[in-house]
């Protein structure tokens, strides 16, 4: 489970999403937003080799908008640090 | 049936918790099978011998395997530290995502009934094996392990995921094991409630353009997971598991009417079923 934990702690770690430590018995990890500490969420270390980065790339209009990710606005913001038109783009077609 | 004078038995006194967590909403199931049986039969198509075989009876070396390899797949063991670490994720996600405080309850009465089915089916493993009962057996199949990010993926998660066991146990009430049998009517209602518990938050999800959107997007994530947990269409032990009568039909029949399912339910919230091979990972 080490390398897909290792791909899962990477793939989060691009928008601002840290894993915390085994939840209740293990298995599952807290997503918490790594600007603040809130739980953003959890997941587990199952998932499919190269899933986790897909998954995560997927979402990204979703962050951008803040549709997903933190009150706090730290992965939007982690958004627009890696692909600002891409941001702007979801934020005009996704935003309030 | 009482354990003494004036002592309710176990059944009794949890029947009447549960008659006392009735609301206008919960369970869910109630509203869904009101309306007739909402799932299809799953008829075995296929000829063979008749066997049943009840707790404490002596069983073939194959079926004991293949028993145990179907209950491990399915988890809900009150000695499967894998299955309260799941449950434990989803109190994780109503504590911390719940959009409103009639959710959250729902998320309660949902645990509290899976923790029934914990008990349920840590007697049939006990029935079966000694050693099993305790064993840890962590869900495999990557769907319970997909991130759980907002209330909306984690409306998907029941929608879908419990929606299998409800097919699962649907096909169990023909299963050879008798006390799986016997179980099946009560898992495959309460399993339908917990999906149909999705459902409902789901609806409240899609009833706003950010909601919408939001859903349309991880619907992409979980329609593939869900039809993967059917696993694939050339099992090479699914002949052995009908032969013995512990299912009826094959994957692909059961995904085939699992999807006619959810396509249907997904079309009555607006949302557009995927392409039924994309992003697949067992065919």
């Amino acid at each position: 489970m080490g390398e897909i934990l290792e791909e899962i702690r990477r793939a989060y770690a691009t928008v601002g999403i840290t894993l915390d430590v085994p939840a209740a018995y293990g298995t599952y990890y807290r997503l918490l937003c790594a600007g603040c500490g809130r739980m953003v969420g959890n997941v587990g270390d199952r998932l499919l080799p190269g899933m986790a980065a897909e998954l995560v790339a997927e979402q990204f209009d979703l962050y951008a908008s803040g549709l997903l990710g933190c009150p706090c606005g730290h992965q939007s913001e982690r958004a627009r640090q890696l692909d600002a038109p891409r941001w702007q783009a979801a934020r005009q077609r996704l935003g309030d | 049936m009482a354990n003494g004078p004036g002592v309710p038995s176990e059944m009794s006194v949890i029947e009447d918790a549960e008659r006392r967590g009735r609301t206008g909403r919960w369970p869910l199931w109630r509203q869904a099978y009101a309306q007739g049986d909402p799932l299809p039969k799953l008829t075995c198509r296929v000829s063979r011998p008749t066997y049943r075989f009840d707790e404490g009876e002596p069983l073939p070396g194959e079926y004991k395997e293949l028993l145990i390899k179907m209950l491990r797949h399915e988890g809900e063991r009150a000695g499967n530290k894998s299955f309260l670490g799941l449950m434990a994720t989803c109190l994780d996600i109503a504590e911390a995502l719940f959009p409103t405080a009639e959710a959250k309850l729902l998320k309660a009465e949902y645990l509290a009934e899976e923790l029934k089915h914990a008990i349920m089916f840590h007697r049939v493993a006990v029935g079966l094996q000694h050693d099993f009962a305790l064993r840890d057996v962590p869900y495999a199949h990557y769907a319970f392990h997909l991130p759980r990010e907002t209330w909306a993926d984690d409306a998907y998660f029941h929608f879908f995921v419990d929606l299998n066991g409800a097919f699962h146990a649907r096909d169990w009430r023909e299963s050879s094991y008798v006390p799986l049998a016997k179980m099946s009517p009560t898992v495959e209602r309460d399993e339908l409630g917990h999906s149909e518990m999705g459902y409902y938050f789901l609806g409240e999800i899609v009833s706003d353009r950010r909601g919408r959107e939001l859903a349309r997007r991880l619907l992409l994530k979980w329609y593939p997971a869900a039809l993967d947990m059917f696993g694939r269409s050339d099992s090479s032990n699914t002949p052995k598991f009908i032969h013995w009568g512990l299912k009826s039909v094959g994957n692909a029949e059961i995904r085939e009417a699992y999807k006619t399912y959810v396509d249907r339910k997904l079309a009555a919230l607006g949302l557009e079923p995927p392409d039924e091979r994309a992003h697949r990972r067992f065919l």
